[in-house]
């Protein structure tokens, strides 16, 4: 079974991720998901790709550490945060969060939870490619 | 030596993703990032994270230590 927290290159499964977190633990009663995905238009621009630098073993550290707080915070049974690095183009997979817990309210309330924590602990950066050039994005809140 | 990081949007506007800056005793980290605002003004203006061997780090009076890594970034814009 892979890592429950990861940042790479190549695409990950939806599946594959609910199937480990699913497997994790038999009193789960709750799964929340947020699936981040890479949009093709972007402040009024067509977006060619997007390219992600990371400050890798910060990044990857962070998340850990956003993970286990999550899991306390929230008494969740486990969860998952995958990110993807690299470059991706318009409807592919960027990142992934997964919470596990006996009931759905802690599941979906952790889920957002760690993804807005992810976007102000975790460091990694977005650059869009567009038609006008190339821009870092400025983070949405 | 202290080895300084540069991710994203700063090491666009530095030109550079890597530096080394030599240690001098009673070094902290405002007295490192003043000296990389003169060199490199327009990258260190993104500089709103720091980060001291791997942590978060906010107080600039924080010493540095001999062969610490620091790294200035940008406000982050994964996910």
């Amino acid at each position: 079974m892979q890592a429950s927290v990861r940042i790479q290159t190549e695409d990950f499964s939806l599946d594959e991720e609910i199937a480990a977190l699913k497997g994790s633990s038999k009193r789960m009663g709750g799964i929340g998901t947020f699936l981040g995905c890479a949009r093709d238009f972007s402040e009024g621009r067509e977006v060619e790709q997007i390219s992600f630098d990371a400050y890798g073993s910060m990044a990857l550290s962070e998340m850990q550490k956003l993970r286990s707080d999550a899991i306390a915070k929230f008494d969740l049974l486990d969860a998952r945060i995958v990110h993807r690095i690299g470059t991706v183009r318009g409807g592919d997979n960027i990142v992934l969060i997964a919470a596990g817990a006996e009931h759905r309210v802690a599941a979906l309330e952790a889920c957002r939870w760690m993804i807005d924590e992810l976007k102000q602990r975790v460091p990694i950066w977005k650059k869009e490619t567009t038609p006008l050039g190339d821009d870092w994005v400025t983070p949405h809140p | 030596m202290i080895k300084v990081l540069f991710f994203g949007p700063i090491a666009a506007a530095s030109g550079a993703r890597e530096l080394s800056i030599a240690h001098s005793p009673g070094m902290t980290l405002g007295h490192l990032k003043n000296m990389l605002a003169a060199a490199h003004p327009e990258a260190m203006r993104l500089a709103v994270m720091l980060a001291v061997n791997g942590e978060h780090a906010r107080d600039l009076a924080m010493p540095l230590s001999d062969n610490s890594e620091v790294a200035f970034m940008a406000k982050f814009s994964g996910g």
